[in-house]
């Protein structure tokens, strides 16, 4: 295959920038990590539990960031865009994997690499201009302190090629806020923080222009393979609706479920659920669709706000920014939210993670452990949509009280205190997304013990939400959740994306995903092949963490799911108890042959999997 | 017979062409007997939202019969009388990241 790679699908090199150095070079792909781990999160895991040591400040010149397709990328396979960014995170202090859709992965696959290993930190800001095969370190100078699309602007302008594809930060990733994200074109690596290492390099921005292809062995097996998926994709119920409204086609579904967080996840019922729906945001404000790379899904919504106070042109908003910046702040005007969405995308924040931090604000200033003295003048009441853009604009700048939420809610309470820790609403420092555990106790505990803690990317409600599993019974959830782990791991590393859940998953590997990969790499994995490279990706990802000395009782949830049962609607009284939890990750980890004490893969399981390099480091 | 109110959101509303619509269940008056009625009713448009075509089979989505929360593929034999409200929740599973 292309430079004389064995397998399909993959380029076969790994462009490699050292910041302090100023030195480029390129390597080969190593072809035993990519059976072992494919490409994408799996291949990023292995190579970064190899190059950046315990201990190690995420956001010093020795962290490493990460840009990794996966095989399955830039052919012509839908549902499959989406490439990582890696490294270890300033938020939760261990590996983190964060994925973005887009055409930013494809063109660095189109220009000739399969990923791109930054290192080191420059002594003055600068930006990457990848031009095939042609790679140079620019000055940035000229754009730090710009907003990202302007600093895309300004970079496409600069070379002279409008369809250069721009991965950016903003003034939040310069000003290593923890949540900050890296923008490309308009879709986001959203989470973990890879924005912040990305600043703390000096890196401002990575522009990329290929006109390579992606070679695959069999042509017609893949076009076939397409086709298959395709009508899939097209046809599967709940695939259905996102195109027309967006992720946000859910929203009043799931407040009639009683299971749309409110208020700080006080309540999972919202009474303004139809201002912020995905019918109003269609009527409202929605004026065009966009959709990734080869993609047939087209989720993602152009919306338009002409005027008034929240006059705002975006990209969204997705689901999560309406349930960050609607229900859980009590907020039911779905043009406030477009606002906030434009305002995190100028400054370059995570929308997850700076709802919630706002949220928390809000109930702290209920519980009266703020007042308008801590907070700037600010009436941060429930539902005050003006306030809340204020405060987001705040933690963007790193100003006043958003120099404190800054930090993430868990590191805010820390400093707070007065039982503010109580209604942090959060996991190994992730804020929780919009989707629920407090019924459904395998999801509890997939969001427990996942690596990236609040994130519903490591474990998915659906198979307990929608009833294909029972969510009243507790036996058999370890299990359940550890098989939706490899399903969504071994997505991460093909890279496909987790929108089309149906047909990559839903409770395991399945017959789907392991297909694409054959039909571009030219494999010819089993089922049993396949789940144990998703199994090796996850002890892999374990590995890493426990090495930074996370163990088992770093796999909780917050104390309001464990204590506060939901307080009204069809799911009235659900919680997890701190017994019942305990409970299923002894489940989770007997299943997973890990030690139930530590929480830590035992010397046989890394011996099976072929991990034996990591026993010294966590056994 | 039954009749029942039967709310749906998003595309289930746009195959309804209402939030809401009333729904007549024949003996037996259970839950399984509403969805068949429904998909009877609503034919293809309906199916084409709630049948997954590579099984044939109705993908399974949590309903909510008068407030309380029940599966559509578990709870299939709750009884279902005439004034009852039966919620479709559309099955889907996370929003993007």
């Amino acid at each position: 295959m292309t430079n004389g790679f064995k397998y399909g699908g993959y380029k076969g090199q790994l462009l490699r920038v050292n910041l302090t150095k100023t030195e480029i070079t390129t390597e080969p792909l190593r072809e035993d990590w990519v059976r072992d781990f494919v490409g994408g999160a799996g291949y990023s895991a292995r190579l970064l539990y190899e190059e950046i040591p315990a201990k190690t400040d995420p956001l010093g010149p020795q962290n490493k960031l990460f840009f990794m397709t996966g095989p399955v990328n830039g052919t012509m396979i839908p549902a499959a865009s989406r490439s990582t960014a890696c490294a270890k995170s300033p938020l939760t202090g261990s590996f983190f994997h964060s994925i973005f859709g887009g055409y930013w992965g494809p063109e660095l696959k189109f220009a000739g690499y399969d990923g791109l290993i930054v290192e080191g930190k420059a002594d003055k800001p600068v930006y990457l201009w990848i031009d095939d095969g042609k790679v140079e370190v620019r000055d940035a100078s000229h754009l730090w302190g710009k907003d990202p699309f302007k600093a895309q602007a300004a970079i496409r302008q600069e070379i002279g090629d409008e369809a250069i594809r721009v991965a950016v930060i903003g003034e939040a990733g310069e000003n290593l806020v923890s949540y900050a994200i890296i923008l490309l074109d308009i879709r986001a690596a959203g989470r973990g923080g890879m924005g912040a290492v990305m600043g703390s390099k000096n890196l401002k921005a990575i522009a990329v222009r290929g006109t390579g292809s992606v070679n695959v062995p069999n042509m017609l097996r893949v076009y076939n393979t397409t086709q298959r998926l395709n009508e899939l994709v097209a046809t599967n119920p709940a695939v259905k609706g996102l195109s027309e409204y967006g992720t946000p086609r859910n929203v009043l579904s799931m407040n009639a479920g009683g299971i749309l967080p409110t208020r700080n996840w006080q309540t999972e019922v919202f009474a303004g659920a139809e201002g912020i729906s995905g019918e109003t945001m269609k009527e409202q404000v929605v004026k065009g669709h966009r959709a990734c790379f080869a993609c047939s899904i087209n989720c993602t919504k152009y919306s338009v706000v002409p005027s008034g106070r929240y006059k705002s042109i975006i990209n969204g908003p997705d689901y999560e920014t309406v349930y960050g910046f609607g229900s859980i702040c009590g907020v039911d005007d779905i043009r406030a939210v477009c606002k906030v969405d434009e305002v995190c995308d100028e400054y370059g924040i995570d929308l997850i993670q700076a709802s919630m931090s706002v949220a928390w604000a809000m109930e702290c200033y209920e519980k009266g452990i703020f007042t308008k003295a801590d907070t700037g003048g600010l009436d941060l009441s429930w539902g005050n949509a003006d306030a809340m853009i204020e405060l987001t604009e705040m933690i963007g700048k790193r100003k006043g009280l958003g120099a404190l939420l800054a930090k993430g809610t868990r590191e805010a309470a820390k400093i707070v205190g007065k039982g503010s820790e109580r209604f942090v609403i959060s996991n190994k420092g992730v804020d929780w997304p919009g989707h629920t555990c407090r019924p459904f106790p395998g999801t509890a505990v997939g969001y427990a013990t996942g690596p990236r803690g609040g994130s519903h990317h490591d474990i998915r409600p659906t198979l307990e939400k929608s009833g294909a599993v029972d969510r009243k019974v507790l036996e058999g959830k370890g299990a359940m959740a550890s098989e939706v782990n490899h399903w969504l791991i071994l997505a991460d590393s093909a890279v496909v994306c987790h929108l089309a859940e149906p047909i990559w998953g839903p409770a395991k590997v399945s017959e789907n995903l392991i297909e694409a990969l054959n039909a571009v790499t030219g494999w010819n994995l089993d089922y049993d092949q396949a789940r144990k490279i998703a199994e090796r990706q996850w002890n892999m990802i374990r590995c890493f963490a426990a090495r930074e000395g996370f163990t088992r009782a770093d796999d909780t949830l917050p104390i309001r799911f464990m204590e506060e049962p939901v307080p009204e609607g069809p799911m009235k009284g659900t919680l997890i108890s701190k017994e019942t939890l305990e409970g299923l990750k002894d489940q989770y980890f007997d299943y997973r042959g890990w030690d139930k004490k530590t929480g830590n893969p035992t010397k046989e399981k890394l011996t099976e999997l072929g991990l034996e390099f990591a026993i010294k480091d966590v056994c | 017979m039954a009749t029942i109110k039967v709310k749906g959101f998003s595309v289930i509303r746009d195959v309804f062409g209402a939030t809401e619509v009333a729904l007549e269940v024949g003996h037996p008056e259970t839950v399984k007997a509403a969805l068949n009625a429904l998909l009877h009713t609503y034919g293809e448009p309906l199916k084409k939202v709630l049948v997954d075509p590579d099984t044939g089979e109705m993908t399974p989505f949590l309903l909510v019969l008068n407030g309380e929360a029940i599966s559509s593929t578990l709870d299939t034999d709750r009884p279902v009388k005439t004034g009852d409200e039966m919620t479709l929740i559309f099955p889907i599973g996370g929003g993007s990241s």
